[in-house]
């Protein structure tokens, strides 16, 4: 599909939009909590894609994985620009440990999500919240390490660890996402 | 650092947790190891699995619809194709000599005009960014900071001006050329946070360069501008030497 937009294929782009727009919106709404930001960012992203689908290298992984990363880079860039981090994380830490375990239970709504909220849950909660506050919440290691009141080598280690147990735990999962 | 040093950072720069010198010096390392970069392809498709923890949610059509107006205003626009080599005999199609001296005629008739066209231009643009920059010099409160080469810069200078509401114009003149797949970045300091990601801007063949950029509310107050080399789509932190900056500062 990306080729096809590499060749400046129209319905393509607009085929590969409606079948990642609300997992990547989903991401997106996640990171930035406000509809509109997210939005920004989503047509940001799409656009991205039909400019840059020529650089997608399949030989380094796999579409999902590309456009994941694109759009998260550009909301956690959008995140620190406007400096709305501690809005949104005073919005989340009412309910990053709700929102975990909810992760598990509401990702038996499809298997893919399923997967990796069952990996999640096999965390420890001392691994997951690292992992967590830096993905969704795109707090660098030392803004963890202060915001948990951990030390930052302690907080290096977790991360790794969980990151690793995460890995183990969705190797060969990759097929089962269709990504 | 050593190789194995690097390669224990990589699952917290796939998250993007990296504190700004250790990505910077990650990132060096990275240009000269297949390894780690590799290694760091796996680790970004378990980080991207994590988007799969977040609820899907439903963006509004009107997103879709405004996506779909931009790429078609992109098809409606010229777009340059790699040029192929026509199988066919010039010479039997054209029959006589005449007729291909008229054709060079025609065909450097065109390509004068086509570069005229050009100059005009570019005479124009560069007039109206004079204005425009003219104009944002002279409005009630505005800011005039000038930006220093490093070293690695050269001959290169900046000025940034910028205004209350933060609406900002950097002129730069004598950039090194920037390589294929690269371009200079604005970056925006403030005390002891991280760098703010400005927008990106690739020079002229004469290394002049023009960027209008929005300064962040939080970086109005006292502002410290730095420019430096990244991929042409940008980066979240930097990623090379500074090229220019209002102080002296390092990343």
């Amino acid at each position: 599909m990306l080729k096809a937009i590499a060749a400046r294929d129209e319905a393509a782009l607009a085929q590969l939009y409606d079948r990642y727009d609300r997992i990547l919106f989903g991401l997106l709404m996640r990171i930035l909590n406000n509809r509109e930001e997210a939005e920004d960012v989503l047509q940001e992203t799409f656009i991205q894609v039909w400019r840059k689908a020529a650089d997608f290298d399949e030989t380094r992984g796999r579409p999902f994985t590309w456009l994941v990363t694109l759009a998260r880079s550009r909301a956690i860039d959008r995140l620190r620009t406007l400096a709305s981090r501690e809005r949104v994380a005073e919005a989340r830490a009412r309910e990053v440990s709700e929102e975990i375990s909810d992760a598990a239970t509401d990702a038996l709504k499809s298997e893919q999500r399923g997967l990796v909220s069952d990996a999640l849950a096999k965390l420890p909660d001392e691994q997951k919240r690292p992992i967590m506050l830096a993905y969704f919440d795109g707090l660098t290691q030392s803004e963890i390490a202060t915001r948990l009141g951990a030390p930052l080598g302690t907080v290096k280690t977790r991360m790794r660890t969980g990151m690793s147990r995460l890995r183990e735990l969705l190797a060969g999962q990759g097929e089962s996402f269709g990504f | 650092m050593v190789h194995d040093d690097y390669k224990e950072m990589i699952p917290a720069r796939a998250l993007s947790a990296l504190d700004v010198a250790e990505a910077q010096a990650l990132n060096e390392h990275l240009e000269n190891c297949a390894e780690c970069c590799k290694e760091l392809d796996e680790w970004q498709a378990t980080a991207a699995a994590l988007a799969l923890g977040a609820d899907p949610a439903e963006p509004s059509p009107k997103v879709r619809e405004r996506i779909l107006d931009d790429v078609r205003k992109d098809l409606s626009e010229p777009h340059v194709v790699p040029f192929r080599a026509t199988p066919r005999n010039l010479w039997s199609s054209f029959g006589s000599l005449g007729a291909m001296a008229a054709a060079v005629l025609f065909t450097a008739l065109i390509v004068g005009l086509i570069v005229l066209w050009r100059q005009n231009n570019a005479i124009r643009k560069d007039l109206e960014q004079s204005r425009e920059f003219v104009q944002l010099v002279t409005s009630p409160g505005a800011i005039v900071t000038e930006l220093k080469a490093t070293d690695v810069a050269g001959r290169a200078s900046a000025t940034i001006a910028y205004d209350r509401s933060g609406h900002a114009i950097l002129l730069a003149s004598n950039l090194p050329n920037v390589p294929q797949g690269k371009a200079y970045q604005l970056w925006f300091l403030v005390d002891n946070a991280s760098p703010m990601p400005g927008k990106t801007f690739a020079p002229d063949s004469n290394g002049h360069g023009v960027l209008k950029e929005q300064v962040p509310t939080e970086a109005l107050d006292s502002p410290v501008f730095a420019i430096t080399l990244e991929p042409a789509g940008g980066s979240s932190v930097p990623t090379s030497p500074i090229y220019l900056h209002s102080i002296s500062i390092n990343f």
